[in-house]
């Protein structure tokens, strides 16, 4: 194995990594096409949610217009969208100002 | 006339009458067409790098047209409400998304050719997301906004009552919706 003796001078500067790291949200809107019964188990199924809690983030989602459903890693996050496209739900993704 | 979908033992179980079987296959084959025609606009121009035809990656230069169509906009819509983020997920992503609706919806199809319906939940989980595909088009048909306009449709349960093509779609609209509805139950009782 390698020894490291130095930092290996690839550091990005600090304030790039800053705005880099800030978390992505996830944001699913109201629509008044999916069934009720869908989105929560659409919550309940793809995000391990108990029953319960994908109730809740579903009706906030029905009363209020939208939901942040989570946050993380960007890449996290796109895949999250990508998987909420692929069951009809109108969902997008923020960056934490 | 369709009976609920239950869960037992054997798996999630319903059944369908043949028109209603005929009618769902088309309405499939209806939502296929239209991301078909969508998968047209992503053919790239013939004098680009073939390693990108092959990759089936595309160059940050070829970004996709928004949709022009309303349903498929509601098909495949933006990922973020920042033009330039949607853009590029548009770009990297849409392809993937187009094949996985179109192979789910095939599937549907082809699970519409008995009467009886014996689905295992993962499979029942599939022909739920192909029947949300289609109600998510049929409302973009039906002009479907907000919720009272989803009120207005699912008063339409009189089929001897109905006296436009459109008043039809939205008895077709709720017959879908109702079986998408039952299959939710069925799946819910059977992740108990």
């Amino acid at each position: 194995m390698r020894i490291m003796t130095a930092m290996p001078d690839v550091m990005t500067n600090p304030e790039t990594l800053k705005a880099q790291d800030k978390a992505w949200r996830l944001i699913v809107w109201n629509d008044p096409v999916n069934l009720m019964s869908y989105v929560s188990y659409v919550f309940q199924s793809y995000f391990g949610f108990t029953r319960e809690r994908a109730e809740q983030l579903m009706l906030q989602v029905h009363n209020d217009g939208f939901c942040v459903v989570r946050s993380g890693a960007r890449e996290a996050i796109e895949s999250d969208v990508h998987a909420m496209h692929g069951f009809g739900l109108q969902a997008t993704m923020t960056q934490e100002a | 006339m369709a009976k609920a979908f239950k869960s037992g033992a054997r798996g999630i179980t319903g059944s369908l009458h043949a028109s209603e079987r005929k009618l769902l296959r088309e309405l499939f084959g209806d939502v296929i067409k239209v991301l078909e025609e969508r998968a047209a606009v992503h053919e790239l121009p013939e004098d680009i790098d073939p390693l990108y035809a092959l990759t089936g990656m595309r160059p940050k230069s070829a970004d996709l047209p928004e949709p022009s169509d309303a349903a498929v906009k509601r098909l495949l819509p933006d990922a973020s409400e920042d033009k330039a983020v949607a853009a590029e997920f548009r770009r990297l992503t849409e392809a993937d998304l187009i094949a996985e609706k179109t192979s789910l919806l095939r599937e549907a199809q082809l699970l519409l050719e008995t009467e009886k319906l014996v689905l295992q939940v993962p499979a029942a989980q599939r022909f739920a997301r192909a029947l949300n595909d289609v109600r998510l088009v049929l409302a973009e048909r039906l002009d479907i906004r907000d919720e009272a306009d989803s009120e207005r449709i699912a008063q339409l349960v009189d089929a001897a009552a109905v006296q436009s093509p459109q008043e039809y779609l939205g008895l077709v609209y709720n017959l879908v919706s109702w079986v998408q509805d039952t299959l939710m139950q069925a799946l819910m009782n059977a992740e108990r």
